[in-house]
């Protein structure tokens, strides 16, 4: 390759042609490391003086205990503990190379998935974009695999802990191995879905068209889920006593949800916005209300019976409520500045002010980067508002295609219709 | 003997002669005039320093994270050096005074805790150390992940981060198997059914890494002791020292 294209600088090391003077490393970037490590060892010292790494006794090979391994290894461990539902058998018996197809290979091979996909990663993902909220299937991929699906595994490997530590007035577990292990798929594809609809919907993409669908079919899920509950009491078994309470928890979650998707689905985005605001909030109220009141004013054991029919199904009753609300509430975002987003893009190289007709006339212009860009920076004091001609010439050649005479044309109608509610004159 | 005082001419003839003709100064003092050179480098200015960008970007602190990872790591190789004075690697099975099972490694562990002078804090700072490192690890790989930082030209360079991050929790694994306790013992067993677990060369492969396809004999603890301490430490510097050159020589890549 001859030579640098123009505005992408490949060279690296030494020939880079783009260097220019930066921070010295000494003192100024030196002292900066220093206060960053002396900081991270005196948090190591307090740590390690007031919390005391266990031992425990001695290894011995009668175990009876729980082992929990580090935190880092939860997620293997998950798996491999889930690795159970999967079928078991085996292929080329009698050979050497007969693969038992056990639960821990099942496991060896379930903990090789994010590894394998972190290796092939960078041959997978080939675009040149590298912003988080410009590349939204990366990013809501990123936070749906690598964060949700692996704290959902660890939390499958305290299975036994979770099972013993929150439990009906019966004795059975409030959280069911089948819920735990629903946990692997339902919550990170949610994650993954509301990030990505979010982060669509902070680009300015109009996302109704994904917001509705997938609302609504949360929601009639979850109003299945309760009125299959509701409908037949008969099935609650010992929770039946309870049927009132019961109910209210399932209004609690059923109501607002429904609330919120109706006026998604029917009304203009702005009222939709508000009305998941008021129900998410009146709702986590309500629920929290609700649950103070049971534990503390009414019967002693009816809470437990109450969380004995919601926790089983946390997946569809308490999850999708709470993104239904919020993926509404993300999905109908509209920020205080509609070109705060667009103009923030803006990564200032000049190509708009060498093409500006006005700043080679306007003496007040000079000297800045773009009128546009100068005035929604509040960097000027608003001349450039109405000296720009709206040709449009700086969004022509603009790299990263900002649409500035939008903005103006914008910027001028508000003024104008601030001037129209003041009686037509200014000030 | 007779000298001239000149040191050209004495070279041979004195001991400091004779040591000068066989170690030569001048290519150590261009060594010193390089190594004030480097003194006086400039890091490269960050792309919003060099466009004077008004918006502070807010992914900035977390370009830290790996140097965090290292500084942790450099933490864990002094700590380690210093646990190692004192260490007995054999988890093998003994019967204590009173009956009760014990072992070497274990009793070596009760003595830093309880009478070696500081050494519950040199065995506190080598545990947070290698919580902090993972953490920061974790983290690091999701900025990069996260900033497409991973891709052209720097694809290598993430294939080398992944291989750093699996040595990063194996250095984990193989450290909280060397005290001997009732957790080591379940790590072990749960690494020794999953290495087992694999086709055709399942025992062999435990048998290479835990010394025995059981926890019974106690070998484990010395294979781990010497991953831990040797193999490890060797593969990860070698790996982590070309990972920075790599970002030495391609830049930071920074989001813009």
């Amino acid at each position: 390759m001859e030579g640098p294209r123009p505005g992408f600088p490949r060279q690296y090391g030494p020939d880079r042609l783009d260097h220019q003077p930066g921070i010295p490393l000494f003192p100024q970037e030196a002292t900066r490391d220093l206060v960053t490590i002396f900081l991270l060892v005196a948090m190591m010292f307090f740590l390690s003086a007031f919390v005391t790494p266990f031992l425990g006794p001695a290894r011995s090979p009668q175990l009876s205990e729980l082992i929990v391994p580090d935190w880092y290894l939860l997620f293997s461990w998950g798996l491999l503990k889930v690795a159970d539902i999967f079928p078991q058998f085996t292929i080329g018996a009698g050979t050497p190379l007969k693969t038992e197809f056990s639960a821990a290979f099942w496991g060896d091979l379930l903990s090789g998935i994010p590894v394998i996909f972190l290796l092939v990663l960078p041959f997978i993902d080939r675009g040149r974009e590298s912003r988080p909220a410009k590349a939204p299937f990366r990013s809501a991929f990123g936070i749906a695999f690598l964060i949700a699906w692996i704290f959902t595994s660890s939390l499958y490997s305290i299975r036994e802990v979770v099972a013993q530590r929150w439990t009906a007035p019966n004795g059975t577990a409030l959280i069911p191995d089948g819920t735990m292990k629903w946990f692997f798929v339902i919550p990170p594809v949610l994650v993954g879905l509301t990030s990505y609809l979010a982060l669509r919907r902070l680009a300015f993409a109009p996302m109704r068209r994904y917001l509705v669908p997938y609302v609504l079919i949360l929601t009639a899920i979850v109003v299945a889920q309760a009125g299959a509950i509701a409908a037949n009491p008969a099935a609650l078994g010992p929770a039946q006593g309870f049927f009132p309470e019961i109910l209210i928890a399932l209004a609690i979650v059923v109501v607002p949800t429904v609330l919120t998707a109706f006026f998604l689905f029917r009304a203009p985005e702005s009222t939709a916005r508000k009305v998941s605001t008021w129900a998410g909030a009146l709702g986590l109220l309500a629920f929290m209300g609700f649950y103070g009141a049971v534990a503390y004013l009414d019967r002693p054991t009816a809470l437990g019976w109450v969380l004995s029919v919601l926790w089983p199904n946390m997946n569809t009753l308490v999850l999708m409520p709470i993104f239904a609300i919020g993926t509404a509430w993300l999905g109908t975002r509209r920020p205080y500045s509609t070109y705060e987003y667009l103009l923030n893009e803006c990564y200032q190289c000049g190509k708009c002010h060498t093409v500006c007709p006005v700043t080679k006339v306007e003496d007040d212009a000079l000297g800045g980067l773009n009128l546009v860009y100068n005035t929604f920076k509040k960097q000027h004091d608003g001349v450039p508002l109405w000296t720009c001609l709206a040709c449009d010439a700086c969004s022509a050649v603009c790299p990263l295609d900002i649409q500035y005479s939008d903005y103006i044309l914008e910027e001028r109608r508000k003024v104008n219709a601030a001037m129209a509610a003041d009686g037509g004159r200014r000030e | 003997m007779a000298t001239t005082g000149d040191i050209r001419k004495d070279t041979g003839r004195t001991v400091f002669g004779w040591i000068k003709s066989r170690f030569p100064t001048v290519p150590y003092a261009d060594l010193t005039r390089v190594v004030l050179e480097t003194d006086q480098r400039q890091l490269p200015r960050s792309h919003a320093e060099k466009y004077e960008l008004k918006t502070i970007w807010y992914w900035y602190p977390l370009y830290c994270l790996g140097g965090i990872s290292f500084i942790a790591f450099i933490v864990l190789t002094i700590t380690g050096i210093l646990l190692g004075f004192f260490y007995i690697p054999d988890g093998r099975l003994e019967l204590g005074a009173s009956g009760d099972l014990t072992n070497p490694a274990w009793r070596s562990m009760l003595t830093i805790m309880n009478d070696i002078p500081f050494g519950f804090i040199i065995r506190g700072m080598h545990h947070w150390a290698a919580h902090i490192m993972i953490a920061a690890v974790f983290l690091h790989m999701c900025r990069v992940y996260f900033t497409g930082a991973y891709k052209k030209p720097r694809e290598l360079n993430w294939l080398l981060g992944v291989l750093l991050i699996l040595i990063t929790i194996m250095f984990g694994y193989s450290g909280y198997l060397l005290p001997a306790n009732a957790l080591s013992e379940g790590a072990a067993n749960i690494g020794i059914n999953m290495t087992r677990a694999s086709p055709a060369i399942g025992d062999k492969l435990a048998t290479l890494l835990f010394g025995d396809i059981s926890t019974l004999s106690g070998r484990y603890i010395l294979r781990w002791y010497w991953i831990h301490v040797f193999i490890l430490p060797l593969v990860g510097t070698a790996l982590m020292v070309l990972h920075m050159g790599l970002v030495w020589l391609q830049g930071v890549a920074e989001p813009h």
